[in-house]
């Protein structure tokens, strides 16, 4: 196979030009005082640490946090039932729940995230028809409903692809040797699919704390979070208003880089063949 | 023997539109060692799935100790089961597999701590408790889960192909571990295999199966002499099986001869098959035997040489310690006693 070696070239060439030099950018940008406009300045500095103490930032990190965190543990209690009954499913039943959850992940993010502002709106559709009326648009509810529809599937699907790939033997073994049904879920079960859950857990995670559209456009931009940050301080400068900073923007981008970094060797730890991965 | 400890009566079961075991009836005795024996999809391993209760029979009942069990959970049964390949749980370590069973029953830690190790040394394994079974060779997985199956105490352990893994030392050996556990133990064993070798080596009792039928039960001894139909003959080790006649009692004729041999209670003239094992062959002169034929091809086993010979345009396998040359004529002697005779089945 050593003849299709070649073939690789563009997209690694790709990823060389559009990942790594963009993150050595991010890290000049970070650690320093350069400008957009003005590249006679250059100055290694930790003045752009300063950041982390902002009030605005500060509060947009713990809001990232709180609202990853909520929709992480609402997705595990919704999704984790949901994976273990995908598994005991029969193939036929199980392509086709596994469709309805796939099939919509294929249309675009910000058209779901739309549908879902309207739905939020006080008058919608649903308050037409049936006289109900959400009005959650701007408030914290709305933003993690919104977040938990648009990230679960990515809790199920790490958890499912454990699960049906236990061998259904050691349920029938823990069952031979006395245990109950929860209690063969509490000893077996569930400790076997702990790598399953630690995925969907990261996976969820991660997205969930870097979002920035979605409360933006469900949370009103009332509830800034982090990414939201790191918008607005690249997009002023770029529009040329006062107080942003680009410098502040790519060290604020780098420490989300590093946490995904970390929580990607974390899987592999947990996950050794990269099967929860999707 | 002690008393029926397990009797299945008419016990039925169908996946889908096959019917995998067929009006099973089969006594189960307290302290034997009772082998279903069958080739693959027989139903065996479907009959004890039953007894361990990981399948419900459509008809039939089976009773343990007096009494019915159809529809206890197998973790409300006395029973427990050596998986096929292990089910050994990969997150816990060789203690903690060995233990689940006493955990799950909550007795103390120092209670477990004494059978485990009590255990791990009737299996072997001492100073392995602490490690990962992932690390285990095949024979020390087995006995593992021969080790968390018994650890429980049960009346019955089921054994699916737990030696079908393991190379051919490695098998030997445990067969006869396994045998002098079971002795020691005095528990029943249930054992699902399709080695005939295996079977005729371990069992106090043989289970014929084909097809989801009983064809015969007996010791190893009655199963391999006198074997009750062509399938069993051919299934447990080689048989020569030849067309004959009853000419009278004790009486047969086959190969254009009258031989006599122990079986009666035919017809006269009846047709019958007629099975002689390959190592119940004598080579005699060609002038003093009944049976003259040529060695048509020799094959060195070891402790025997594997001979054909053709005779009237049937080949016979025979098995000898005595070497004879391709081409060579040889005659063949038979004791009465090693002619067993069978009713003649078409197509059976």
């Amino acid at each position: 196979m050593r003849r299709l070696r070649p073939y690789s070239l563009p997209y690694l060439l790709w990823m060389g030009v559009f990942i790594l030099i963009p993150t050595l950018i991010l890290i000049v940008l970070g650690f320093s005082n350069l400008q957009l406009y003005n590249l006679g300045v250059f100055e290694i500095t930790l003045v752009n640490f300063t950041i982390f103490i902002q009030d605005q930032v500060v509060s947009a990190l713990w809001n990232s946090l709180v609202y990853s965190i909520i929709t992480t543990v609402i997705c595990f209690i919704i999704g984790y039932p949901v994976a273990y009954y995908l598994s005991t499913l029969s193939d036929k039943k199980r392509k086709i729940l596994l469709a309805m959850m796939i099939v919509p992940l294929w249309s675009n993010m910000l058209l779901r995230i739309i549908a879902w502002e309207k739905l939020f709106m006080p008058t919608s559709i649903i308050s037409d028809l049936f006289g109900i009326s959400f009005d959650l648009l701007g408030t914290p509810t709305g933003v993690l409903i919104g977040m938990v529809a648009m990230y679960l599937p990515f809790m199920v699907f790490p958890i499912f692809s454990v699960l049906e790939k236990m061998d259904y033997k050691l349920i029938e073994a823990a069952k031979d040797l006395g245990a109950s049904d929860l209690q063969t879920f509490v000893k077996v079960t569930f400790p076997l699919s702990s790598g399953g859950v630690i995925s969907g857990v990261i996976m969820t995670m991660l997205p969930a704390m870097t979002s920035f559209v979605l409360p933006a456009r469900i949370g009103l931009g009332k509830i800034n979070l982090i990414g939201n940050i790191i918008e607005s301080k690249f997009m002023k400068e770029v529009l040329g208003s006062s107080g942003a900073s680009i410098n502040q923007g790519a060290l604020i981008s780098l420490l989300l880089m590093v946490l995904s970094v970390i929580s990607f060797v974390l899987i592999t730890r947990v996950d050794k063949e990269g099967e929860t991965l999707i | 023997m002690g008393k029926k400890l397990i009797i299945m009566s008419h016990v039925s079961k169908r996946f889908g539109d096959q019917l995998v075991l067929d009006d099973f009836n089969l006594y189960i005795n307290e302290n034997e060692f009772i082998t279903l024996l069958g080739p693959s999809g027989c139903g065996k391993t479907t009959c004890l799935r039953i007894l361990g209760g990981f399948e419900t029979c459509d008809e039939g009942t089976i009773e343990f100790d007096g009494k019915i069990i159809n529809d206890l959970e197998p973790n409300q049964r006395e029973i427990n089961t050596c998986f096929q390949k292990y089910a050994l749980f990969p997150h816990l370590n060789v203690f903690d597999n060995i233990a689940f069973g006493l955990k799950i029953k909550k007795l103390d830690k120092e209670t477990i701590h004494e059978r485990v190790m009590n255990i791990l040394t009737m299996v072997k394994l001492t100073g392995y408790e602490n490690r990962a079974v992932s690390t285990l060779s095949g024979g020390q997985q087995q006995r593992v889960a021969i080790a968390r199956a018994l650890i429980n105490r049960p009346k019955v352990l089921l054994l699916d192909e737990p030696l079908a893994a393991l190379d051919l030392k490695l098998r030997q050996e445990m067969q006869y571990e396994l045998k002098e556990m079971q002795r020691e133990l005095g528990i029943t064993f249930i054992y699902v295999t399709h080695d005939q070798e295996e079977a005729l080596t371990m069992s106090d009792t043989i289970v014929v199966m084909n097809q989801g039928k009983i064809l015969q039960i007996g010791t190893p001894e009655d199963i391999y002499n006198e074997p009750n139909s062509r399938f069993v003959a051919n299934f447990i080790g080689e048989s020569n099986i030849l067309s004959g006649v009853m000419k009278d009692d004790y009486l047969v004729e086959f190969c254009g001869h009258e031989f006599e041999c122990v079986d009666k209670g035919f017809k006269k003239n009846e047709r019958v098959d007629v099975i002689i094992r390959p190592e119940d062959f004598d080579f005699v002169p060609p002038s003093k035997g009944k049976i003259v034929g040529t060695v048509d091809s020799l094959i060195f086993r070891g402790v025997h040489y594997e001979i054909n010979i053709m005779i009237a345009g049937v080949e016979y396998t025979i098995h000898t310690t005595k070497y004879r040359k391709i081409g060579d004529r040889v005659g063949l002697s038979v004791e009465p006693n090693n002619i067993h005779i069978i009713k003649h089945i078409d197509h059976a």
